[in-house]
């Protein structure tokens, strides 16, 4: 019973995702002294590019035409393999975390190569931005994940969320690390400032945005769905593995809820006070956050692995 | 009996390649003789019982296959067919399409050779001829000046090299330890450094590994198309199949600092490898490159083996030997997969200069989608064969880091880390080689005029390509089988199923990932509904998108060149011709030189010809001077006789 409860919440998840980004959007111009749009922009959005007819660029072909939707798919299945409130559907598709971060890479090949396809120099500079950050980026992201693996004993992400409910993990120095490491995850993964600006129209600044400039109608609702799909498997995962939370499913998605909502606040804070990077410098950030996981490796073993 | 019958075809199909205008009937002579070689390799692979001769440390020869053998003999023949068939049309129009037909099958009958092997004679006969060969073909095919010189660091280096393994052997059989691990062990410590270490020089040379690699993105690219992927699909693994039979079948103990090192040239290897692909502006170079950061991947998941064995955890090292097997396997696959494609677009374009291409999806759809999924395969995206491998490396190297000692566990995670920058930096290569060569317009004429490959190439490169798919698909029907491969493990280590099936993960149920992602793909793509509206310009700030607008490889490699500024040392050199405050003309030119051959090779040709140089003045060519020198020599081996220090 409860398994179908938590695949529906799953799936809830896909609606709710837009949400996140929304509220981060609208929590910041509160911040900064605007008013702001409301946090249900991004649906009115994507409800704007639904009625919208889709424009090919020219000499583009099925690559192009197929990204979005490969890209949604992608996604769809990420949102399927994160547990709420450490329980996940009866999906027969595993929760692996390293299968997680397969699809994750396959989503950002689909929109890069379509950046070749429309042979847009913007598109093209967001993509190569994009996959160099990656490579810092998915190191660091498979750290942390080692970091969140070692009291569980495996990657399966619904051992992980267990292992790191309760009180006691926070008296272990790899956990801390852990969550610093995850922290940056978090700023990269969503690409949020420091590290990228989501509200940027100037094309030269673009990293994410950059590979959706050509798209447009059902195709940039698909990629715009996307963005906010990762904003909830991140922050999903962050709040679960490096947030304090109870064991057990109903607390469990109650204080989701509210690790949610201070990641959304801690989003719009650190985008408030904090300018965007020089790209080049953000490889050196993701480096640190690397070493700080591998030292919490270091202590976790060196402590005998309790 | 089978096997006998392949080697029959297969020398025969060599002699009638040989023919005049019987290349077609001897090169599928030769497919027909490979696949009855794979098949014999598969039934022992599967029924697990050795065949003809044991292992033997004396050097009266010997042959026969066990399970090991017969995987690799496997690789061989899925890997030999679809080249073969490849090879007809693409040999057809090629140069001295006789002798390489011919030198094709003295090839695979060397490789086959090697893998029968029993005794140590044969084997390094084998190996000899298995780095001959190939030289030969290259010669054969194409003899210019910079080929000629790329073969004679082939075989000068792989030769130098290759010294280690005629001490591992002849040592190993020295002790009487070859197929018998409890010899060595007796004999001590001293005796297995010096094989191991002898061993992982000379195979390693062979295999590829950095700072050993650098005939290999020389050699490979030069060899004619089917060549080149056999030599990169098959010749470097079997390089490996030498190292895994010496490493963890004889040695009689595994070191801890053997699986450590073995983790450190991987991570060099994979990272090196991987790196320099990326600032490659041929695609075959590339592709060459490439081939060492695969074999770094496999060399991970070996030396992730050994740790395991060597801390006594039996069930990872299998699974972790497991995954190197299989990405033995794939990587055979698709890289014969890319050079073929390559050798396909060479054909149709008349170059394989990344900036030249472009827009070949349209124009070969068969080649361009074989090449496509060969690229995603690579680049380890899922659901393919490439994924399934990395994955069960990366599990192998995670759960390393979860238990002591500190050191092992802290090798784990760099090494983790180390393999998920290597996935990524390979997304990086792929997404630029795709959108270089398939998507986009072309850039050039020639290209612009490219027409599909003839029937022959199209089915070589499409059935690699559905192999990618389907291994990708069900790679738990064949892990099992590989893991249970490893030295002492059990014989069902995981439970056969579809999907991979792996304890502490959340599993990988390949077929259900790759339904679902199919499904939903299908489904947003309905949902989404038709298009109505024409096509429109691409926006580049109202110009009209002229190829000279286009990005080219150095630019899309810019942001990781400039971050890596310290490693990878570009050079760029500008001149600009001003005449009265006009500018006349621009050059550009910029090139990545290759770390190791600038620290490691260079210095050592350096004091190679210096020592020569000084050698030379022994050898002045005066008859009177070599007289002096034999009476030297004479007068000298008196007076040791005299002083009683000989006999």
């Amino acid at each position: 019973m409860s398994s179908v409860a938590a695949g529906a919440l799953q799936v809830t998840g896909v609606a709710l995702a837009p949400l996140l980004p929304g509220a981060i959007q609208s929590a910041k111009a509160r911040l900064q002294g605007r008013r702001g749009a409301s946090p249900l922009q991004p649906y009115r959005v994507l409800g704007r590019l639904w009625r919208k007819s889709t424009v090919d660029p020219e000499g583009t072909g099925i690559v192009y035409r197929a990204a979005p939707a490969l890209a949604g798919a992608c996604l769809l299945l990420a949102i399927a393999l994160v547990p709420l409130g450490g329980r996940s559907g009866d999906w027969s598709l595993g929760n692996d975390a390293l299968v997680l971060v397969g699809l994750l890479a396959l989503a950002r090949f689909a929109v890069t190569a379509a950046a070749w396809d429309t042979s847009n120099g913007f598109a093209l500079m967001g993509a190569a931005r994009d996959l160099t950050l990656a490579v810092f980026g998915e190191a660091l992201l498979l750290l942390a994940l080692l970091v969140a693996a070692l009291p569980a004993r495996s990657t399966d992400l619904v051992a992980m969320t267990g292992a790191a409910a309760g009180t006691g993990i926070w008296g272990e120095p790899a956990h801390w690390c852990g969550a610093l490491a995850f922290a940056l995850v978090v700023l990269v993964e969503t690409g949020r400032q420091p590290v990228d600006n989501p509200d940027t129209h100037l094309e030269l600044t673009m990293i994410h945005e950059g590979p959706l400039l050509e798209y447009a109608g059902r195709d940039l609702a698909y990629l715009h769905w996307v963005a906010a799909a990762r904003h909830w498997v991140i922050l999903t995962l962050a709040a679960q593995l490096f947030l304090p939370h109870p064991l057990g499913f109903a607390g469990g998605v109650a204080t989701l809820a509210g690790g949610l909502v201070a990641l959304c606040a801690a989003l719009a804070v650190t985008e408030t006070f904090q300018a965007k990077m020089r790209i080049l410098r953000v490889p050196s950030l993701l480096t640190i956050g690397s070493l700080v996981a591998l030292v919490g490796v270091g202590s976790w073993v060196a402590g005998g692995g309790s | 009996m089978v096997a006998l019958a392949g080697v029959a075809a297969l020398a025969l199909g060599g002699l009638v390649a040989a023919w005049p205008g019987r290349l077609g009937i001897g090169l599928a002579a030769q497919a027909v003789g490979r696949a009855l070689l794979g098949a014999s390799g598969a039934a022992v692979l599967v029924g697990g019982d050795a065949v003809g001769a044991p292992f033997r440390s004396d050097i009266a020869p010997a042959v026969g296959l066990d399970a090991l053998s017969g995987f690799f003999l496997l690789v061989l023949a899925i890997t030999a067919v679809p080249a073969l068939v490849f090879a007809r049309p693409y040999l057809g129009v090629g140069p001295a399409p006789r002798a390489v037909g011919s030198l094709t099958a003295a090839f695979l009958l060397a490789l086959t050779g090697l893998l029968a092997a029993r005794d140590v004679t044969t084997f390094l006969a084998f190996w000899e001829l298995m780095t001959l060969v190939p030289a030969a073909a290259i010669i054969a095919a194409r003899r210019d000046a910079p080929v000629r010189s790329a073969v004679f660091a082939y075989l000068a280096i792989t030769h130098l090299g290759g010294a280690g393994v005629w001490i591992a052997l002849l040592a190993l059989a020295d002790h009487g330890a070859i197929g018998d691990p409890a010899a060595l062990a007796q004999a001590g410590g001293g005796a297995q450094t010096l094989v191991a270490v002898a061993a992982l020089v000379g195979f390693g040379t062979k295999a590829g590994l950095v700072p050993l690699h650098s005939w290999l993105p020389r050699a490979h690219p030069v060899a004619p198309a089917h060549l080149s992927a056999l030599m990169s699909g098959v010749m470097i693994k079997v390089a490996l199949y030498g190292l895994i039979r010496v490493e963890f079948e004889w040695l009689g103990a595994t070191p801890r600092w053997l699986g450590i090192t073995l983790l450190a040239v991987g991570l060099l290897s994979a990272l090196g490898g991987v790196l320099w692909a990326l600032v490659q502006h041929d695609l075959k170079r590339l592709l060459a490159f490439h081939s060492i950061e695969n074999v770094g991947i496999i060399a991970l998941g070996l030396g992730a083996s050994l740790l395991f064995a060597s801390a006594g955890a039996r069930e990872f090292a299998a699974i972790a030997f497991g995954a190197a097997l299989l990405h033995v396997a794939n990587h055979a696959i698709f890289k014969a997969l890319l050079f073929m494609g390559a050798g396909a677009f060479e054909r149709a374009v008349g170059a394989l200069e990344l900036d030249r291409l472009g827009g070949l999806l349209r124009r070969m759809p068969w080649t361009g989608g074989a090449f496509l999924v060969g690229s995603m395969a690579i680049a380890g995206l899922p659901p393919l064969n490439g994924f399934a491998s990395e994955w069960l490396t990366l599990q192998s190297l995670l759960h390393l880091a979860l238990d002591a000692p500190v050191g092992v566990a802290l090798a784990g995670a760099v090494a983790l880390a180390g393999l998920a920058a290597t996935a990524a930096l390979a997304l990086l290569c792929f997404v630029k080689v795709v959108g270089l060569v398939l998507l986009g317009a072309p850039r050039r004429p020639e290209t612009a005029a490219a027409v599909e490959a003839p029937a022959g190439m199209r089915a070589g490169m499409v059935a690699l390509a559905a192999l990618c798919v389907v291994i990708g698909l069900v790679p738990g029907l064949l892990v099992p089988t590989l893991a249970g491969l490893a030295p002492g493990a059990s014989d069902e280590v995981l439970a056969r199923h579809a999907g991979l099936d792996v304890p502490g993960t959340g599993s990988l149920p390949a077929l259900g990932l790759a339904v679902a992602l199919l499904v939903l793909t299908a489904a947003l793509i309905r949902v989404r509904g038709s298009r109505r509206a024409a096509p429109a310009p691409t926006w580049a700030c109202g110009q009209p998108v002229t190829p000279a607008l286009n990005w080219t490889s150095a630019g899309f490699t810019k942001p990781l060149r400039l971050v890596l500024e310290a490693v990878l040392r570009p050079r760029r050199e500008l001149e600009v011709v001003e005449q009265g405050g006009l500018v006349q003309s621009v050059t550009y030119a910029s090139e990545v030189p290759s770390l190791a051959d600038a620290v490691l090779y260079e210095p050592a040709i350096r004091t190679g010809l210096r020592g020569a140089a000084f050698a030379r003045r022994l050898q002045t060519g005066n008859v009177r001077t070599y007289a002096l020198y034999l009476l030297a020599l004479v007068l000298g081996l008196l007076a040791l006789v005299r002083t009683g220090a000989l006999g």
